[in-house]
């Protein structure tokens, strides 16, 4: 009897194993990054290490929990959807305020929200093209929309609709409201995150400050953040950040290449975490009639398309590039931690005999030659590459290899000039819109380039994004990707998790799935 | 002031220069690299680009003498492999910045005026520049690879030999025969050819001697940063790149191809210095 | 020609060469395949987007025009915004200078305490066992590519014995001391061996010429000689080298700050390349030629100042 009620204590100790370690605060974190941000503003976020920093020195109306699907309270404390969906209604939390001490109030959101939807000012302004007005009334915020929109209390989750000071922007120096962005992100600053900027040398080094104003409290009922500060060093080069942890220069390291995740969860001084993301890599397949240069395209029929992706061992590529530290896609057109996203297992499993009868059937010579368009001075697909020449040539296909930097290869994803080229993505919206938009909506982006253009994908896509049901939009969702998966317009590969790694006294650092850096809850232990 | 260098037969007293031990060594190197470049699969234990699972960053033994990499290939096989690849630079990224630069130095050495006006001024502009830079900002504009590369190097490269081409064309037109062959009413391109290019040839061929040496320097280093040689192919720079993740865990991975490049290094400049003894004049 | 008029004359025959520089780097700039709307927008930018973003950088313009703009920009100091950092160009690369700066002049402060004594004890033995040696580590030093010997003292200097940081620059002028010590050996290893070879030729050059012989037979004391004679020739042999070799010294440095992420212009150089961020490209090549033109000038007016008879030439 005894035994056993110890055990139940040692597990139940075991479950809560952080909170009943007794938090410290104070103190500062080092941490190297891959990348520097350039100018932290919701709405003018435009690169990831812009967009992933947001929310420590901007908070959001509402927030997402860490699986970042449910959503919950944030700088206000309830909200409410309309009946008819054409409303949004939100209540402030009281006493909150800004890094410089003054309210958090009613104008404040509508400037911020107002901002955030101006299709002039914000590249993300069309995640919100629904919102017709935005009021207040003390407390009291309405939100009206000009249609149903299903995302839109995802969207109060969102980095680009953070809240920023209406005082601040007024006062700032600049004329037009980028310049006073950047004003108030280089002196000035007012936020009203966690965090708030304290200095930024242009890629080398940046500080933030703890935000003595901040409301949210930590588990030992004091405001967050735990930690006094955080310096990020920026270390483009993997090795060098990795070194520099090894040394104990930083405490943290971002974007760990999965080859050297092996080698760091051995180390007993570093916890090497792997966070689940929304990141998936996968390659476009050109499925015009003809390829750019006139000359007939292979690729247009979906048998050869459906070939390619069976003659395609993702488990090995998982092994090869990830150091098994991924998974195949489960759905083809979003990653599985997306809302929505349908999970029939690994889809395309490798299956050689299969591959070998539909590339029979599209009648698909020997010696076939595709062009396979990679990153140059990418490890990665170099790897791809290899792998993919030796697993096709099975099925009698001859990939040959086009080397571009970044941008050319962006560019020939909109000029139509590759047969299949390496690309990945991660979801800035936890909402599966965007990404479906992306892959699968011919309007937005010609289906990431592919110019796959289907009538009933497309129809289903544009009415999900009014349906309020959320059975009856889980419903087109299912179908929009059991279309796009048997239309193959995609070479599908694997998702990554985002690999980070800390030094062991670091605790409570989290990664949220669309690549948010939340530092509000870490503390060092000492 | 100009240096007076005419081209002769090697004294025997020069020919001890070519007895040297640090010559006859530098030319062991260099035919040994030859031969690695020309016959790599002769010398190559295992096939440079295939993955073996069995045997993962494997520290040097009997099997792999150089270990092996993260995807299990054989490290020695890949630096052999790599000799064909940085042999070729050493020509490639050269020998058209060589005869590019021996037609137009021999031109305006020649001929003067205006057209030499214009070539030193391009001249003055190309060397305002850090070579590397400009390098590199021409490989910018046509994308990373090793042909690219060439182009690149070429572009720039052609005026370091051109320069000292007009300057030794120049050195020589001051000589008696020069003159002589004019009075005599030969055709400028003779002149050129036959009697002021023999000559004014041979300080040129040995800076080419030296420029070798450093186009594989400098080919390693562009494929080291990823804008030479591409990955998966087996290019000294990009080896020591691809190592670099390990080097705390697989220091093998960047040291073996960082020592091929210092002994083939070491191979064109100990020729090269031979060469250049034998060449100078004495006195 | 009086000193004044020599710099003068100098000074004006930088003119056309610099319009010559301005020319390849507006066609350079201009030759970068790709839009460079499409590089300066994000993937998901839309194709109205990318207009504005063209109608801005004055793209719709004709050819000429641009480069009238361009040389136009070029005197303002106005030379566009960063594409990558998102701020003007020129105040991004005045605030890398600092660190690049740091460590060439570090590296030139190194290769000349490494070369220097070496050179006199190479020639003073020449042909001995002392001179074979030297020459043959600096030897093996020239046929080592600069990245190479940059990663072996990272990995065992920083990583391996942690004697120094891996890599980085620090914030005060200690630490840049401390911080860019590897670095600056690094350059310096390489700049040493080239210095090394010609001053070790040059002091034997002196040491054989007439005047020094001289001097000996006159029973002046070999100490005095050194000093008087030897030094300053080779003084004026090593200004001349450092001088003409700074093309090679800015190479290495951009190399170095890449395997140290030194935050430098070198290494901002790479980054703007690979994001193909063209106005960054352009600003940067701009500032490297203006800095080795400045470099050469000062080399060519040092060396009037310490030898006269160079004036007349």
């Amino acid at each position: 009897m005894k035994k056993l009620l110890m055990a139940t204590v040692a597990a139940a100790a075991m479950f809560s194993a952080v909170p009943s370690m007794a938090i410290e605060r104070g103190g500062s974190l080092t941490f190297a990054r891959y990348d520097d941000s350039t100018l932290i503003d919701p709405i003018y976020a435009d690169r990831n290490p812009d967009i992933w920093m947001v929310t420590n020195l901007y908070d959001t109306l509402l927030r997402t929990e860490a699986d970042g699907k449910t959503v919950t309270s944030g700088l206000a404390e309830s909200y409410d959807v309309a009946e008819d969906g054409q409303s949004v209604t939100l209540t402030l939390r009281d006493g909150i305020m800004f890094s410089d001490g003054t309210p958090i109030e009613g104008k404040d959101v509508v400037f911020s929200l107002t901002r955030a939807s101006d299709a002039d000012l914000s590249p993300w302004a069309g995640l919100l093209s629904s919102i017709e007005e935005v009021s207040a009334d003390g407390n009291q915020i309405t939100i009206t929309l000009n249609q149903p929109d299903p995302t839109i209390v995802l969207m109060l989750a969102t980095f680009n609709t953070a809240i920023v000071s209406a005082d601040a922007f007024e006062a700032a120096s600049g004329e037009t409201d980028q310049e006073k962005a950047q004003s108030i992100a280089i002196d000035g600053f007012v936020g009203s995150g966690p965090f708030m900027m304290k200095s930024h040398q242009r890629g080398t080094l940046m500080q933030f400050g703890a935000n003595p104003h901040y409301w949210r409290e930590g588990e030992d009922g004091q405001p967050l953040p735990y930690m006094d500060g955080i310096n990020f060093l920026v270390i483009p080069d993997d090795a060098t950040r990795i070194l520099k942890l090894q040394a104990g220069e930083v405490d943290a390291a971002e974007f760990i290449p999965f080859a050297r995740v092996g080698e760091l969860e051995a180390d007993p001084n570093i916890n090497m975490e792997l966070f689940p993301s929304t990141r998936i890599i996968y390659s476009p397949i050109n499925t015009r009639e003809t390829r750019a240069d006139g000359s007939a395209n292979p690729l247009a029929d979906v048998k050869l398309r459906q070939a390619l992706n069976y003659a395609t061992n993702k488990d090995a590529l998982v092994q090869l590039v990830l150091q098994g530290a991924g998974k195949p896609v489960s759905s083809g057109l979003m990653a599985s931690t997306t809302q929505l996203a349908t999970d029939n297992g690994p889809i395309y499993q490798y299956d050689l005999d299969k591959a070998k009868a539909l590339i029979a059937e599209a009648g698909v010579p020997d010696g076939t030659e595709l062009t396979l368009t990679i990153l140059a001075g990418s490890a990665d697909d170099a790897i791809i590459l290899s792998a993919l020449q030796q697993m096709w040539s099975q099925i009698g296909i001859d990939l040959n290899v086009e080397q571009v930097d970044g941008p050319t290869r962006g560019a020939k994803n909109r000029s139509g000039e590759f047969d299949i080229h390496t690309y990945g993505w991660v979801n800035d919206v936890n909402d599966p819109a965007q990404v479906a938009g992306w892959l699968g909506y011919y309007p937005t982006a010609k289906a990431v380039g592919t110019g796959w253009n289907n009538e009933e994908f497309n129809s289903l896509y544009e009415a999900s994004n009014v349906e309020m049901d959320p059975a009856k939009r889980a419903e087109q969702y299912a179908r929009m990707q059991a279309i796009y998966n048997e239309a193959a317009p995609l070479l599908f590969m694997y998702e990554t998790p985002f690999a980070v790694a800390l030094s062991a006294d670091v605790q409570g650092y989290v990664q949220t799935p669309l690549g948010n850096n939340e530092f509000a809850s870490t503390w060092i232990e000492r | 002031m100009v240096k007076k260098l005419l081209f002769r037969l090697p004294r025997k007293s020069q020919l001890v220069a070519l007895q040297r031990p640090s010559f006859l060594l530098g030319l062991f190197i260099l035919l040994s690299s030859i031969s690695l470049a020309l016959f790599p699969d002769l010398f190559a234990p295992y096939d440079p680009n295939v993955f073996d699972y069995t045997a993962i960053k494997q520290p040097p033994s009997a099997l792999h003498w150089f270990g092996t990499d993260n995807l299990g290939r054989d490290t020695f096989s890949r630096v052999i492999w790599a000799y064909s690849v940085n042999m070729q630079m050493a020509l490639f990224a050269t020998i058209f910045c060589l005869a590019i630069g021996i037609f137009v130095g021999a031109l305006v050495g020649y001929y003067g005026g205006v057209a030499d006006m214009i070539f030193g001024r391009c001249v003055d502009a190309i060397i305002t520049f850090p070579f590397l830079v400009l390098v590199i900002a021409v490989v910018a504009v046509l994308g990373p690879g090793l042909t690219n590369m060439y182009i690149a190097i070429t572009l720039v490269g052609w005026v370091y030999y051109a320069r000292l081409m007009r300057a030794e064309i120049m050195g020589q037109m001051a000589n008696d025969y020069a003159a002589a062959g004019k009075v005599m009413g030969y055709s400028d391109r003779r002149i050129i050819f036959r009697h002021l290019m023999p000559n004014a040839i041979t300080p040129v061929i040995v800076y080419w001697m030296t420029d070798m040496a450093l186009a594989i320097l400098l080919g390693s280093s562009l494929g080291y940063l990823g804008l030479g040689a591409q990955p998966p192919q087996a290019e000294w720079g990009v080896l020591i790149a691809e190592g670099r993740n390990f080097i705390t865990t697989a220091w093998w991975l960047s040291l073996m191809p960082g020592i091929a490049i210092v002994l083939t290094g070491l191979g064109f400049s100990l020729v090269g210095d031979g060469i250049t003894d034998l060449m100078r004049p004495r006195g | 020609m009086s000193t004044i008029s020599y710099f003068l004359s100098r000074l004006l025959q930088i003119i056309p060469t610099f319009l010559i520089v301005m020319v390849i780097i507006f066609l350079l700039v201009r030759a970068l395949p790709g839009d460079p709307a499409i590089a300066m927008a994000d993937a998901k930018a839309t194709a109205e987007q990318l207009e504005q973003i063209r109608q801005r950088l004055g793209l719709d313009q004709p050819l000429w025009v641009q480069f009238g703009i361009f040389v136009k920009n070029v005197f303002t100091g106005n030379l566009g915004d960063s594409i990558l950092l998102k701020a003007p160009v020129t105040q991004v690369i005045i605030e890398r200078l600092p660190a690049s700066g740091f460590l060439t002049l570090y590296a030139v402060l190194f290769s000349l305490l490494i070369a220097g004594p070496l050179a006199f004890v190479a020639a003073l033995n020449r042909n001995s066992w002392v001179d074979t040696s030297i020459r043959s580590i600096f030897q093996v030093g020239l046929s080592t590519p600069v990245f190479y010997i940059g990663l072996l003292l990272l990995t065992f200097l920083a990583a391996r014995m942690r004697w120094f940081p891996v890599g980085g620059y620090g914030t005060t002028f200690l630490e840049h001391m401390y911080h860019l010590l590897l670095p600056a050996l690094t350059v310096a290893l390489y700049t040493s061996a080239i210095i090394m070879r010609n001053l070790r030729s040059s002091v034997i050059e002196v040491v054989d010429a007439e005047y020094v012989q001289f001097a000996r037979a006159k029973g002046l004391p070999e100490r005095i000689v050194l000093g008087r004679h030897v030094l300053r020739n080779a003084l004026i042999s090593t200004v001349t080298l450092l001088g003409l070799s700074i093309g090679n010294l800015m190479s290495g440095t951009l190399v170095t700050e890449t395997v140290f992420a030194v935050p430098g212009v070198g290494r901002l150089m790479l980054d703007a390349i690979f994001a193909r961020d063209y106005p960054l490209i352009q600003g940067l090549t701009l500032t490297f030629a203006v800095l080795v033109s400045i470099i050469f000038l000062l080399t060519d007016m040092i060396q009037a100042w310490l030898d006269p008879r160079l004036r007349v030439a």
